[in-house]
């Protein structure tokens, strides 16, 4: 089995360095690059091709959301995770809208990374417990306050499903493969759900599912 | 700062206060002196045109009292003449007897003219008066004996007695008449001397009056003047000092609040990026450690409970520069660093907070972004400790050549005429230094409306990430 090829992006070379140390510890994973900040992360994952990406936020010249849709739109088989400090909602969905497929908090990363590493290899998402409890306690918060009904009762289990697989990271062909369905139907599928949820893009409904706490 | 510029505007009060004071007595005193010449001028001429008036009349009256008297006088003089005459010359006797009763009756008009001539007597015409008198009585004495002479008598003596006796008598009595005639003018020319004496005393007077009067006037119109052109410079100098004292108070405050600014983002950028990813990457290295040395508890006891000091710290930091100046801010943009806020604030205080910015971009001129976000902060603030809203809605549109906040609550608002704050006054302050309107509406009881627009033309966009 090829190891994990992984680029790390951060202006600080102490979380590098730890970072490396605990990645290099798994025989299957290996660092290919450091960058320090945004720019350089996007040359370097455009020479080194890298199958990973762990990202900073806040970094100089260009920040780690910047360089995620760059590094994406230019190799969209590169997974991004973030790696940040910031566990706000704004900077989650920022994350997702730019490409992102996971999003760790730095002071669980010793505890979260490789299990990211490995959901993002299997072409999952994954989202730091932390992370998933505040989006979901957010949820709830403002479920309560609008007093809304909850959108989830109306999907069929079928929609449930595709849903789940869709929030995980697959393709709609990955989705007709696993259920056995056609591509067609399974568009038509993720079109009914997005309407039902009132959400617009695959992001938000990753985002969804994970406030709904469908995905971990 | 508040205490010492309340006791300032006493002091200034009091000192104008006593200034008005003596300002106000002497203009009363002026005018109120002016006035009071020009009344009592006014009440003397009354007074005086009323004692000409009257004196005229007197000195007329009299005057013609007396020339009627002395006229009476004269013509009984003539009639006594004629009566005595006739009675001589009469034969019959019943007829003479009615001229000596006619006589008779003259003589008594004469006393009777005499009397009242007497009564309105000047000093100058006591002699000629006298005389006048003596005559009169000597006229009458001479005549008296004639009643007694018989009819011989009469036709023997009359002609003699009324050429030697009775003319010269009378005529020399008619002389005397002529004179105290002659006094009685005299002393009408020196009554209308005396009222031109009078009246010039009283021209005098007025004109002494009127002169005095129009001096103060002067005067007063010229002090008056030099101290309102005094008032006006003085006011124009102090309005300009004022003015200029505000502008440098607003750029000073504008610098201020950049200052603070900056310096907020200095320290939050300080405590995130460098203590909080030094306390990341120390939690890093803790799990190195632990998995270098992975059977001994006693070692990853002391890793764990480093691990959560470490956490704890992280998380005070965390929220210590979110506090200061949220990083969204500077890293998302506007939009993203509002909702934050308002998603804080309802987990703090149960407040549903709304945010509707769609229309705004992300790339927002530094210090446009900055005031909107303290302008937000600070009305949520309001909202949440002094409203008591349930609900606020923030909005904010953006359109080409400007940007508009609104927040709405549905607090117990307050009368916007007078409650005005030192937050308020902050808010105000950094939307009119970029060049923007500020308006708050609110009512008790009807909630509070925040409208500010900000002009985006003198703001060239800036990339900011």
């Amino acid at each position: 089995m090829n190891p994990v090829r992984i680029l790390l992006a951060d202006d600080h070379t102490v979380m590098r360095n730890g970072l490396r140390l605990l990645l290099e510890r798994q025989p299957h994973l290996q660092v290919i690059g450091e960058a320090a900040d945004g720019r350089q992360a996007v040359a370097l994952s455009d020479t080194a091709n890298p199958d990973v990406v762990i990202m900073d936020i806040g970094m100089p010249n260009m920040n780690g959301i910047e360089a995620t849709r760059q590094i994406v739109s230019r190799n969209p088989r590169t997974a991004v995770a973030i790696l940040s400090m910031h566990s706000d909602e704004s900077y989650v969905i920022r994350a997702l809208k730019a490409g992102a497929r996971a999003y760790l908090l730095k002071d669980s990363a010793e505890t979260d990374l490789l299990a990211a590493v490995r959901a993002l290899t299997e072409g999952k998402s994954f989202f730091s417990p932390a992370i998933s409890r505040i989006l979901v306690e957010d949820y709830m918060r403002q479920l309560e306050s609008r007093g809304a009904e909850d959108t989830y009762d109306l999907l069929t289990n079928r929609e449930r499903e595709i849903l789940q697989l869709l929030a995980e990271g697959r393709t709609n062909k990955e989705v007709a493969n696993l259920l056995n369905l056609s591509l067609y139907t399974v568009e038509t599928h993720r079109t009914h759900i997005l309407q039902k949820l009132n959400l617009h893009s695959v992001p938000e409904l990753i985002l969804y599912a994970v406030r709904k706490g469908i995905i971990v | 700062m508040e205490p010492e510029e309340t006791k300032d505007t006493v002091v200034f009060k009091r000192s104008g206060q006593s200034l008005q004071w003596g300002a106000q007595l002497v203009l009363l005193a002026s005018f109120g002196g002016m006035l009071g010449l020009m009344l009592l001028a006014g009440i003397d001429s009354l007074r005086a045109l009323r004692q000409v008036q009257s004196r005229n009349v007197q000195i007329r009256q009299t005057f013609l009292l007396r020339n009627r008297a002395l006229e009476e006088i004269r013509s009984a003089l003539y009639q006594s003449g004629t009566f005595t005459r006739d009675y001589l010359l009469e034969r019959d006797a019943e007829r003479a007897e009615t001229y000596r009763a006619s006589l008779l009756k003259v003589r008594g008009e004469m006393d009777a003219s005499l009397f009242r001539y007497s009564q309105s007597l000047d000093a100058g015409e006591q002699a000629p008066f006298s005389a006048l008198q003596a005559r009169i009585a000597d006229y009458w004495k001479v005549l008296d004996p004639i009643s007694h002479w018989d009819a011989k008598e009469k036709l023997a003596r009359s002609d003699a007695f009324m050429h030697q006796e009775l003319f010269p008598r009378r005529a020399t009595t008619l002389e005397i008449a002529d004179r105290i005639g002659a006094v009685n003018e005299q002393e009408l020319n020196n009554g209308d001397e005396r009222l031109k004496t009078i009246f010039d005393q009283f021209r005098f007077r007025l004109g002494l009056m009127l002169g005095i009067t129009l001096a103060i006037g002067a005067l007063l119109a010229v002090a008056t003047t030099r101290r309102i052109l005094h008032l006006a410079r003085d006011a124009d100098l102090r309005y300009r000092q004022a003015a200029l004292a505000q502008g440098k108070l607003k750029e000073l405050s504008a610098r201020l609040v950049e200052a603070q600014e900056q310096e907020r983002r200095a320290i939050s950028r300080e405590l995130h990026d460098e203590i909080g990813q030094s306390l990341s990457a120390l939690l890093m290295e803790l799990g190195n450690l632990g998995a270098v040395a992975p059977g001994d508890a006693e070692l990853r006891s002391h890793v764990e409970s480093i691990r959560k000091l470490a956490e704890g710290s992280v998380n005070v930091v965390r929220n210590m520069a979110l506090l200061l100046r949220p990083s969204m801010l500077d890293d998302l943009g506007l939009v993203p660093a509002l909702q934050w806020q308002a998603r804080e604030l309802s987990k703090r205080t149960g407040m549903a907070v709304t945010v509707d910015a769609d229309s705004v971009a992300d790339d927002l001129p530094e210090d446009l972004k900055t005031c909107i976000y303290r302008v937000v902060q600070e009305a949520l603030h309001n909202c949440a400790r002094h409203a008591f809203a349930r609900s606020v809605r923030i909005q904010v549109v953006q359109e080409s050549r400007r940007i508009r906040l609104s927040v709405l609550d549905d607090g117990q608002g307050f009368d916007s005429t007078r409650t005005r704050g030192l937050g308020l006054l902050g808010m105000e302050e950094r939307v009119t230094h970029l060049g923007g309107r500020f308006q708050l509406q609110s009512e008790p009881g009807r909630g509070a409306r925040l409208h500010i627009e900000i002009p985006l033309a003198s703001h060239p966009v800036e990339a900011v990430l």
